[in-house]
């Protein structure tokens, strides 16, 4: 089969491990296997089932993207982390508010090595106020040998308007440290030195699990006998390449529900929608524009420390098919609690003593699960109440991430999806796509590469248009650097945010771009 | 004189300033990881009241000027606040007695409990505005005719700006023009006035309200009653002033744009049914009118804010998104601020509004409103 484009998308979460083969646009087969504390043998068992019964040859797969929430997981439950020196350039600016400012107090004891605040640093025109103190990072770096100390986080203040500044610090690092696992702040954050300090803090602390983990994932692709690149996804939908995600691997912390909305655009073929993904304790509502998940704007929390990562805007309520049905003071309550993956055997429908959400939708005649025999007895007034509830909750939250009150289609993925069976306010139609239970893996698989850029730019001197044309082209050639196709990079968001308080001309211009995986075309 | 020494209540204060800032005034989240670190290692910033400051003490202003933008790259220099407070005691050659807040709604609200947590010298329980507003002119020192000059700007370089300036448009000149060419950022100490002086032409308690509106919304939410009951009663037991709900609904529309340096835009919003009453809300940096099916229900100087109907988190401006379930509070603001005199610098017509100042207790058809008194 010399033209086909066989990849395989998977999915490692927490609990299951999913996996797709897709040709082209067309699901082939699909495997859902338990996660196992190796990473390795859970995707190998899941990838084998899929090989199997397909009967695709393994020489023909052409890519294997995977997404997972394994380094993400990892910082919240501060498991596995390594000790980090965080070195700031930006004396005499901002000894008031050291790195680890705001941390939470498990977080800075499973991540705090040392602080090494020297002087250096950018104003806001890109023209340096002090220069980098070449001595202090000297310093810095052997006293951090000393401590036995070997990933480092290096930021500096306005650094993205050069990260050169960094790029020198790194340099003398490793001079001194040879193994230093370095994370510059200028690879992952734009403006806002606290925040995109703090992702660079987070990333060098997940080094040594990275540089486990993504191994692993290599290791279970050529016990396969996959010759074919691997890549990761990455938050905003998009792949890295393997190395990138060793370095990088914060990256990869929002890619799960992230693949899970694209999976789902791209199972329907729509571009603009929402999508819900109804499981078994929540409903995590998505927003997608222009084929990706729409992003937050503000700062974000991971594991508790704030940063200003982009990751897909999600509205999460705690409405799922175990959730339990309760009655107070004459009111239906659905949810938060829920019997979660309890479900099969405390549900009612499967002979347990729990009434929750699935009980419900099956005495609705919504859907077919279980004995219907054993709800039955639930009088309808209950039923068509709780009903009631669960509609109005999820209308609440679809109109709550929408950006105007024009109807949108719903695109329902999850097992949970039977929960919905009549229109819902806001929406134009609703759409239950195949696959849906593997939308995740899917999303893995049909990823694209991309670049961003995120700066002040000097609108007054260089002209509007000329500042566009640098921010784009800067954006473009980040994607092609990412793998994507030179001749097929497209600019997917363009946001100019100028100064206020100071009328004098610098703007911040953030560029998204994207295209196809070029070793792929 | 009591001492700030939890960090839970710096962080009550920090959102007390939002719910004062009226949409606007700036985040004062750097400022709050700093004081809360300060009070965490033992240096409690001493409040004291305005009863409590001496006649000749001498009181200066401590504020951050510059953009937004900048302060989240620049954070917070400790050395430099503590070079710009021995610069100005070296200028005017006496010991500053109380550091003054110029604008308690947003991220100024911080710089003198930063300064105070810091330096050792307490900070006067009050400020210049009682709430967030765009320039410097707006201020009840102004108002009063207490100058802004002399005044110390200084960055961390140890680059010093003096400003002796002939009248307060100059000094707002004159600073915007040295703070662009120190990088956008810097700390003032400005408005030098006797400890008397301070008593006349400051807004009283302030600082403390901020305090106790945090908390206000923190127990309300804790004790599972309900925030916005906690609030109300907080606000409104102070005898002159007066604080109701006027719109309980979601936003259906918001514009946003940037005009000469400032933000720029208008809410809309609709009950949560979708029927019935209207509510326009515009923004000029800070919220400055709400009207209700084009009645108009509070107008600047009176104080606008817009918070999550659930948890009462106040929301500044910038953060105001199609979708938000939200209640709009309306405050009425200090009696000074309502004195013909200070109208004429911030009420409507300073904000190109063709309409004269109402109380907010008249639009709404509440108890008299309160006469500014002497």
């Amino acid at each position: 089969m010399p033209d086909a484009h066989f990849r395989i998308g998977i999915d490692v979460g927490g609990t299951n491990t999913d996996v797709v083969l897709m040709d082209g646009r067309t699901v082939l087969g699909s495997a859902k296997h338990f996660t196992t504390p190796d990473v390795k043998s859970g995707v190998v068992n899941a990838v084998r089932t899929v090989l199997d019964t397909t009967g695709i040859p393994i020489g023909s797969v052409r890519a294997v993207m995977i997404g997972t929430t394994q380094f993400v997981n990892a910082f919240i439950e501060r498991r596995g982390l390594e000790p980090v020196a965080a070195i700031r350039i930006a004396l005499p600016k901002g000894d008031g508010v050291p790195p680890f400012s705001g941390w939470p107090a498990d977080a800075i004891e499973a991540v705090r090595g040392e602080i090494y605040m020297v002087g250096g640093g950018l104003l806001y025109t890109g023209q340096e106020y002090a220069p980098l103190d070449v001595d202090a990072i000297r310093a810095a770096a052997r006293d951090a040998r000393a401590r036995n100390i070997r990933s480092f986080a290096i930021s500096g203040g306005f650094s993205p308007l050069c990260p050169q500044i960094e790029e020198r610090a790194r340099a003398i690092v490793r001079d001194h440290v040879p193994d230093a696992f370095v994370t510059l702040s200028t690879e992952l954050g734009g403006l806002g030195l606290l925040d995109r300090e703090n992702a660079a803090i987070i990333n060098a602390s997940l080094a040594a699990l990275a540089s486990r983990i993504v191994p692993a994932l290599g290791r279970a692709i050529g016990e396969l006998g996959i010759k074919a690149p691997m890549y990761l996804s990455q938050n905003d939908g998009t792949l890295i390449t393997a190395d990138r995600a060793m370095a990088l691997p914060i990256l990869t912390c929002a890619a799960g529900p992230t693949n899970s909305i694209r999976g789902a655009a791209f199972l329907t073929g729509l571009t603009e929608a929402i999508v819900a993904d109804i499981g078994g304790t929540t409903t995590d509502i998505g927003f997608l524009a222009r084929g990706f998940p729409r992003e937050t704007a503000t700062a974000n929390h991971i594991g508790g420390v704030r940063t200003n990562f982009r990751m897909p805007d999600l509205l999460s309520i705690g409405i799922g098919g175990g959730s339990i049905i309760s009655e107070e003071g004459g009111g239906t309550v659905v949810g938060p609690t829920s019997v979660g993956h309890r479900l099969p055997a405390e549900g009612l429908v499967f002979g347990g003593a729990t009434l929750t959400a699935t009980d419900i939708a099956v005495r609705a005649g919504h859907a077919e699960i279980g004995d219907p025999g054993l709800v039955a007895h639930l009088p309808s007034s209950l039923v068509d109440a709780a009903v009631e509830t669960i509609h109005l909750r999820i209308e609440e939250a679809i109109d709550q991430i929408k950006t105007n009150a024009a109807p949108m289609p719903l695109v329902l993925v999850g097992g949970g999806h039977i929960l919905v069976n009549r229109p819902l306010n806001g929406v134009s139609k609703v759409v239950r796509p195949d696959h849906a239970a593997v939308a995740n893996a899917v999303g893995a698989a049909i990823a694209l590469a991309s670049g961003r850029i995120d700066k002040m730019y000097d609108v007054k001197t260089l002209g509007r248009d000329a500042v566009i044309k640098l921010a784009t082209g800067e954006a473009i050639a980040a994607a092609v650097e990412a793998g994507a196709q030179a001749d097929a990079v497209d600019v997917i968001e363009l946001v100019e945010l100028p100064m206020t308080h100071m009328q004098d001309g610098a703007v911040q211009v953030k560029v998204r771009a994207v295209g196809p995986i070029a070793a792929f075309a | 004189m009591y001492i700030i020494n939890s960090p839970r209540d710096v962080q009550d204060m920090a959102r007390g300033a939002v719910v004062l800032g009226t949409g606007g005034g700036g985040d004062p989240y750097i400022g709050e990881l700093l004081v809360a670190a300060e009070v965490a290692n033992g240096n409690f910033p001493k409040i004291i009241s305005c009863d409590e400051i001496g006649d000749d003490d001498f009181v200066l202003v401590f504020a951050g000027v510059g953009a937004p933008s900048i302060l989240v790259e620049n954070l917070l220099s400790k050395t430099a606040m503590l070079r710009v407070l021995a610069r100005a005691e070296a200028h005017f050659d006496r010991r500053v007695d109380a550091l003054l807040c110029m604008e308690i709604g947003g991220a100024n609200s911080m710089m003198p409990l930063a300064l105070g947590a810091i330096s050792g010298v307490p900070v006067l329980d009050a400020d210049g505005i009682g709430r967030a507003l765009p320039q410097l002119n707006m201020t009840t020192f102004s108002i009063h005719g207490c100058p802004v000059t002399p005044s110390i700007l200084m960055e961390e370089r140890g680059n010093v700006v003096t400003i002796e300036a002939s009248d307060d448009k100059m000094a707002e000149d004159i600073s915007r023009a040295a703070t662009i060419a120190m990088g956008a950022g810097a700390f003032c100490m400005m408005y030098p006035m006797s400890g008397k002086r301070a008593r006349e032409v400051t807004i009283h308690g302030t600082i403390s309200q901020t305090l106790e509106i945090g908390r206000a919304i923190r127990e309300g939410r804790n004790s599972h009653g309900d925030p916005f009951d906690n609030l109300l009663r907080y606000l409104n037991s102070w005898p002159d002033r007066t604080a109701k709900i006027i719109f309980d609904g979601k936003i259906v529309d918001v514009t946003h744009e940037i005009r000469n340096g400032w933000h720029w835009g208008q809410a809309r919003l609709q009950p949560l049914n979708g029927g019935g009453d209207d509510c326009v809300i515009e923004i000029q940096n800070e919220f400055t009118i709400a009207r209700i099916n084009g009645e108009t229900a509070t107008i600047v100087p009176d104080l606008i804010t817009v918070l999550d109907r659930e948890s009462a988190e106040p929301l500044t401006s910038d953060m105001l998104a199609y979708g938000q379930r939200v209640k709009v509070l309306s405050y009425s603001c200090d009696p000074v601020l309502r004195r013909p005199e200070a109208l004429d610098v911030l009420g409507p017509r300073a904000f190109g509004f063709d309409e004269d100042f109402r109380p907010m207790e008249e639009l709404l058809g509440l108890r008299e409103p309160q006469q500014a008194v002497g």
